[in-house]
């Protein structure tokens, strides 16, 4: 199958869309898909491949970068509507 | 793993072996031009201040330059001095070893057009000394390798920075050094950072550096330092000032950080070094070819030609239609990652081979078109 994300950290819960993915496409990560896309993913954004819960961290060069501020669904496209920095990093 | 290079008196290699003139302030900077029309084959090296500054200023400017002048890949050097200037030609001569070096002072030697005279027979003899030179069989070891990045894009930090820093894993893993620099572009990664650093005592170090330095952005920007991560950077999917950071820090790959320099400064450990530099490219770059750097490594995902003088500046390109468009600018085409199915550590690998290769004199597009901007960090006012 055709790659169309990258993963960049084996710790990672986000992959980054290197082309856009449609919602329901499958999001394929050298050569395998690992989760489908409930809605649009643009190229450069983050897609979750697992669910992450409300609080918890997305995970992403195997480092915390954002929290989750609600529940976020497998295949969700995870960005500033539904993360925030994480406390101690700069805010604006 | 072994490159070709010109074997230094202090045991340094150079990659190259070039004969600089560099004027020691603005002044000077007519004749070093005159100088270089006349004889293409040296490296200028001009520049705007040199004078009119305050003594930190003043003192950053001669570490940079006598870095400079001391880099391995300078084999002979001509300082071109004013004369009445604070950085006087000679405060830079004695500071260089184990090379050729000399200066001309334009006010004692008959003005401008007699100084470019005499400038263009001892860089001419310069040439002819250094022909005679061979290059030699080095270890990887042996280089200091610069990573910086400009013009960046939303694929930087997916394609050309991982497979940066997977280059840079590979050079500290056969024993040589990368300086990743550009503070600016380490914001919200202090306690990062911390961690990853070989003591605690570098750990502090790097907190206080990044923490500093955001402090310092936030005077100086006030209601602006939230821009540090522009809108433009939401709109390609980044979601954190952390998440940005992350991906330029990823330059410098994953092994422990040894050493932490200040601008300009000299490492005395191998392996994953960070220095204190300003996040525009060309100080950034003129900071860590003063510390020694052999070859820089630049990612850019908009096309930045920028180059350096006396260092080949490695262009990777984050993407292929930026690559495609400027074939004559970009070396490597870490696009392939998201269009022809290669890993992040397959161009790792491309990466450090045309690295070695280009150590030992193939040259870079930058060179090809000799793009050599240069400039140093000033923060003071001129007076």
């Amino acid at each position: 199958m055709k790659n169309n994300a990258l993963k960049i950290d084996q710790k990672d819960n986000v992959a980054i869309a290197v082309h856009p993915i449609a919602k329901g496409e499958a999001v394929v990560v050298e050569g395998k898909p690992l989760v489908e896309t409930i809605e649009d993913v643009d190229a450069g954004h983050k897609v979750a491949l697992s669910e992450i819960r409300k609080g918890e961290e997305v995970f992403r060069y195997g480092e915390p970068i954002v929290e989750a501020t609600r529940a976020i669904k497998k295949g969700e496209w995870v960005h500033v509507h539904n993360t925030q920095p994480i406390p101690g990093d700069l805010k604006d | 793993m072994n490159f070709s290079g010109y074997k230094r008196e202090d045991g340094r290699f150079g990659t190259r072996n070039h004969v600089m003139v560099m004027s020691s302030v603005a002044c000077a900077n007519g004749v070093v031009d005159a100088i270089s029309r006349a004889l293409p084959e040296i490296v200028p090296l001009t520049h705007p201040y040199g004078c009119g500054c305050g003594p930190e200023d003043l003192g950053v400017m001669m570490r940079t330059l006598s870095g400079l002048l001391n880099n391995p890949n300078v084999g002979a050097a001509l300082v071109i001095g004013h004369g009445c200037e604070n950085l006087n030609s000679s405060f830079l001569t004695q500071v260089v070893e184990n090379k050729p070096i000399e200066a001309l002072v334009i006010q004692d030697s008959g003005g401008s057009a007699a100084t470019t005279a005499k400038g263009i027979e001892i860089a001419s003899r310069f040439l002819k000394q250094l022909e005679r030179q061979e290059r030699v069989s080095a270890p990887a070891s042996e280089l200091i390798i610069a990573l910086e990045c400009g013009g960046s894009d939303a694929f930087s930090g997916i394609t050309a920075n991982p497979a940066v820093g997977a280059a840079a894993d590979l050079l500290v893993r056969e024993g040589g050094t990368v300086i990743l620099s550009e503070t600016t572009e380490m914001i919200g990664t202090a306690h990062i950072l911390k961690r990853r650093c070989a003591t605690p005592e570098l750990g502090e170090q790097v907190e206080r550096l990044v923490n500093n330095h955001e402090r310092h952005v936030r005077e100086s920007l006030g209601e602006l330092a939230g821009m540090v991560i522009a809108p433009g950077n939401i709109d390609g999917g980044l979601s954190s000032i952390t998440e940005k950071s992350l991906g330029c820090i990823r330059k410098g790959g994953t092994t422990p950080i040894t050493e932490i320099v200040e601008y300009a400064g000299k490492p005395t450990n191998r392996g994953f070094v960070i220095m204190d530099t300003p996040g525009y490219d060309i100080d950034s770059m003129a900071g860590m070819a003063a510390a020694g750097a052999q070859l820089i490594l630049f990612t850019t995902g908009r096309g930045s030609v920028a180059g350096f003088p006396a260092i080949p500046v490695v262009k990777v390109c984050s993407n292929s239609r930026t690559f495609n468009k400027m074939p004559g600018d970009m070396d490597v085409n870490a696009g392939a990652i998201t269009d022809a199915g290669k890993t992040i550590e397959e161009v790792g690998r491309q990466i450090f081979d045309l690295a070695l290769e280009v150590a030992s004199g193939k040259r870079t597009c930058a060179e090809l078109n000799r793009s050599i901007p240069f400039n140093y960090l000033k923060q003071g006012p001129t007076f």
